[in-house]
């Protein structure tokens, strides 16, 4: 997972990109007959120093490789590290991380 | 000694009192199952937040950069990735993306932190042309909402 932060009058604003084929249940279908086969990510969540800055649920109807952009405030200086974990429909999950510029 | 023990013990409870509040990670699939298997997009809001009754205004939602004017139908060039914006300056406690062109209608429910800037932007698939509706549940336990209808060129569900 990518994700870059930046820091501007207190507010850290995020963008992060999940690298995922998002398979619907009817792409899953169309593709093998089994529409068991799809597989998307279903929660994503950001961290820092410990605590939840990001926490989403989400459907298949993201776009592949979805891009996420979200604000936060109160927390992180420049320098600290936004984690960013997210966990797919088959039990799969990914990480990443970006410092705050 | 004694004083020690009684620091370590007040510590260890302030922590395990603060530990929820801060790792308060909300898996709305699992706790709200029927909400991401609902077709229709009012049974979705219905099966979220028990009612489909919403206040149009206090949301701000931006879809495929045209801005949000009551009325007017924004294009998708492509339904793969439609840029969706949508923020609100109301103090949330949720934050939920719905639309009807699909053959199930939730997209996505945030759970807003005591850090969210309630400002996001994210892309969403639509295979046919439809209307995409983001709630917020305020604070005060009401729902705000604002809706944009949207066409598509190409859909995005053909793969």
């Amino acid at each position: 997972m990518k994700v870059k932060a930046k820091l501007k009058n207190g507010i850290v604003s995020v963008k992060a990109m999940a690298k995922h084929d998002m398979v619907t249940y009817n792409q899953a279908e169309k593709k093998t007959g089994n529409r068991d086969d799809a597989n998307f990510i279903t929660h994503i969540s950001a961290t820092v120093n410990g605590e939840t800055v990001f926490d989403i649920s989400t459907s298949q109807f993201l776009s592949k490789n979805p891009i996420f952009k979200f604000k936060f405030q109160g927390i992180g200086a420049k320098g600290d590290k936004v984690l960013m974990t997210w966990t797919d429909r088959k039990g799969n999950t990914g990480k990443g991380k970006g410092k705050i510029k | 000694m004694e004083r020690r023990q009684f620091l370590s013990l007040t510590l260890g409870a302030l922590a395990l009192a603060v530990a929820p509040a801060s790792v308060r990670a909300e898996d709305f699939r699992k706790l709200k199952p029927t909400v991401w298997t609902a077709h229709k997009m009012e049974d979705a809001i219905k099966a979220m937040y028990g009612t489909t009754t919403t206040i149009e205004e206090g949301v701000k939602l931006t879809a495929a950069n045209v801005a949000f004017d009551s009325g007017t139908v924004a294009t998708a060039a492509n339904g793969g990735a439609i840029p969706l914006d949508f923020s609100t300056k109301i103090p949330a406690k949720t934050v939920a993306v719905f639309q009807d062109a699909n053959p199930e209608s939730a997209v996505v429910v945030y759970s807003v932190g005591k850090y969210d800037v309630t400002d996001y932007s994210i892309k969403i698939k639509m295979g046919n042309p439809g209307t995409v509706k983001v709630i917020v549940e305020g604070q005060d336990g009401k729902l705000y909402s604002a809706t944009q209808k949207l066409n598509v060129a190409k859909g995005g569900c053909e793969g």
